[in-house]
């Protein structure tokens, strides 16, 4: 499952999965839904959405030390399903609960590949 | 030869627990606390984890007047290995403490490890395998450092999709707070003022981390930790054991002029990542165990005279408030304010100092609750006494809301 979604991220798309019986979506994706079926399929996620809360972290755990500080977001995408990740290129005091944010790929080392979020420019 | 007669012996004795001779009303009975113990909270250098349990059982067996041969079997709750530094503690406490050949379980539910412990052992008795049990939490967790102790406990979050990302305990409470400050106006003063009182009742409590007042302006002005969160928001980390045994109801009454039965037990739990929470600004988890225990115990959240909530970070207590129903949802932060958790409110709470200023030794919080509510039950917390207590309340998370243990004590 976790090649296709590393696949999906290297092209910049957001791949979770469906269940098959009762439309329940994940993201991450997973194979058992709640419902009990384990028949699951991938459908693409919407990478655009609002910011839905943030964190500023100044007291990191001990493996996130260099990389201190940062920030932690939630963000709800545009199907209504929620992720959690960092939010980069932005400083803590332009954020508030709402401002539209969109996933991007960040290949942080040769063999990884993450998502993180970016506040959406506003058109001019 | 001694150890010969010394072993059948033994083993005689427990097979005959176990005989059909022996009758069984267990599935009737009730199930009380008899004997409470409590090793000091702090930053331990003097004591390893076994010598914490110790501490703490040696008081637990003296409070009850019996001795280690009249326990049947032991639950004993340490949360993480890595920072005991030793790989299943249970048998280690277990045969450190002098309980030898009976039964023993270790139980881990992270944060709610204690109160995993009291209701596998009230399990235990009310199935009839044994009639009475010893249930030790315990841990120690200042020896390696903050970021180090930061580190291990980050790594109950999600560690494919979670944890990599830097969000740890107080990160994941710190969105749940901006949420509810969003949702519902709750204030950074509001936050504040829950450690306020928090470190009221800790200077109270001989056991507590820190007995040390502190006011309203050095709350709001610690040092940030995950914004909104700051220093005073956050519990401590610390070393620490307690100890409770149970009893069947008929071995209770022989042990205890005043046992206090648990009369409710509600457990439930919650989506692993918070990001798949249907809300950051409650915890299902509490909702539904909480729901649990009032009907068993056949009470309602007005009949609480005296509660321990989950108070690992001030956002916490706040929305354990509206999680038990003790107020509306969304006016978490008014009943701090009204100073109604406070002794003489509507729910006094955590008047021992609470996670903030008592402690967080992670594996022993959830026992050290069932200490204070048997405490205030049996008229027995001196200054922090809530005038005729008799329902009280524990109310235990695991992690941010994935394990929740919800108990009701009554007299």
């Amino acid at each position: 499952m976790m090649v296709k979604f590393t696949e999906a991220l290297k092209e910049g798309r957001l791949m979770g999965t469906k269940c098959k019986k009762c439309g329940a979506k994940y993201l991450p994706p997973r194979a058992q839904c709640k419902c009990g079926s384990h028949e699951v399929e991938w459908y693409e996620a919407p990478t655009r959405g609002k910011l839905f809360s943030y964190t500023l972290v100044t007291f990191p755990p001990e493996s996130m030390t260099k990389y201190a500080p940062y920030i932690v977001a939630v963000a709800e995408l545009e199907d209504d399903s929620r992720l959690l990740a960092q939010i980069i290129g932005v400083s803590p005091k332009t954020l508030q609960v709402g401002l539209p944010v969109h996933v991007v790929p960040l290949q942080i080392s040769e063999d990884r590949i993450v998502y993180m979020f970016e506040l959406e420019e506003t058109a001019s | 030869m001694f150890f010969t007669q010394h072993f059948t012996t033994s083993i005689n004795n427990y097979l005959s627990f176990y005989s059909e001779e022996r009758k069984c009303s267990c599935l009737t009975q009730k199930v009380g606390v008899v004997g409470i113990g409590h090793a000091k909270f702090g930053k331990r250098n003097d004591a390893t984890i076994r010598e914490l349990a110790h501490e703490a059982v040696i008081p637990a067996l003296e409070d009850a007047g019996i001795s280690t041969a009249d326990i049947d079997a032991s639950v004993i709750g340490v949360a993480c290995d890595p920072l005991a530094a030793q790989i299943s503690p249970g048998a280690l406490i277990h045969d450190y403490v002098g309980l030898g050949n009976k039964p023993m379980f270790r139980v881990e539910a992270a944060c709610a490890t204690g109160s995993a412990g009291v209701r596998v052992a009230w399990s235990l008795i009310r199935a009839g395998l044994a009639e009475v049990v010893m249930v030790i939490g315990a841990e120690t967790m200042t020896h390696v450092g903050t970021s180090v102790a930061t580190e291990w406990m980050a790594r109950a979050c999600d560690t494919r999709w979670e944890y990599p990302f830097g969000v740890t305990f107080p990160g994941s409470y710190a969105l749940m707070a901006l949420r509810h400050m969003h949702e519902f106006g709750t204030t950074r003063v509001q936050l504040s003022m829950v450690s306020v009182k928090s470190h009221k009742y800790g200077v109270m409590n001989p056991y507590a981390h820190m007995q040390k007042e502190v006011t309203l302006e050095e709350a709001m002005n610690s040092v940030p930790i995950c914004q909104p969160l700051n220093l005073y928001d956050c519990c401590l980390i610390s070393d620490g054991a307690a100890a409770v045994i149970l009893a069947s109801e008929e071995k209770a009454r022989k042990i205890s002029d005043t046992p206090v039965w648990i009369t409710g037990l509600g457990s439930a739990s919650d989506t692993m990542m918070i990001s798949e929470r249907s809300s950051l600004t409650s915890l299902t988890a509490t909702k539904l165990a909480a729901e649990q225990a009032y009907k068993m115990a056949g009470v309602s959240p007005n009949d609480i005279d005296v509660a321990c909530t989950h108070d690992c970070f001030s956002i916490a207590e706040i929305m354990s408030y509206e999680d038990l129903g003790f107020c509306k949802k969304g006016e978490g932060g008014k009943f701090i304010e009204e100073e109604q958790s406070y002794i003489g409110g509507k729910v006094p709470t955590n008047v021992d100092g609470g996670l903030k200023s008592k402690g967080h030794p992670l594996g022993a919080t959830g026992v050290s609750m069932t200490f204070e509510i048997t405490k205030q039950l049996r008229g027995e917390a001196d200054k922090r006494q809530v005038s005729g207590a008799e329902i009280g309340l524990t109310h235990n998370v695991g992690e941010t809301g994935q394990y929740c243990f919800v108990h009701i004590y009554t007299r």
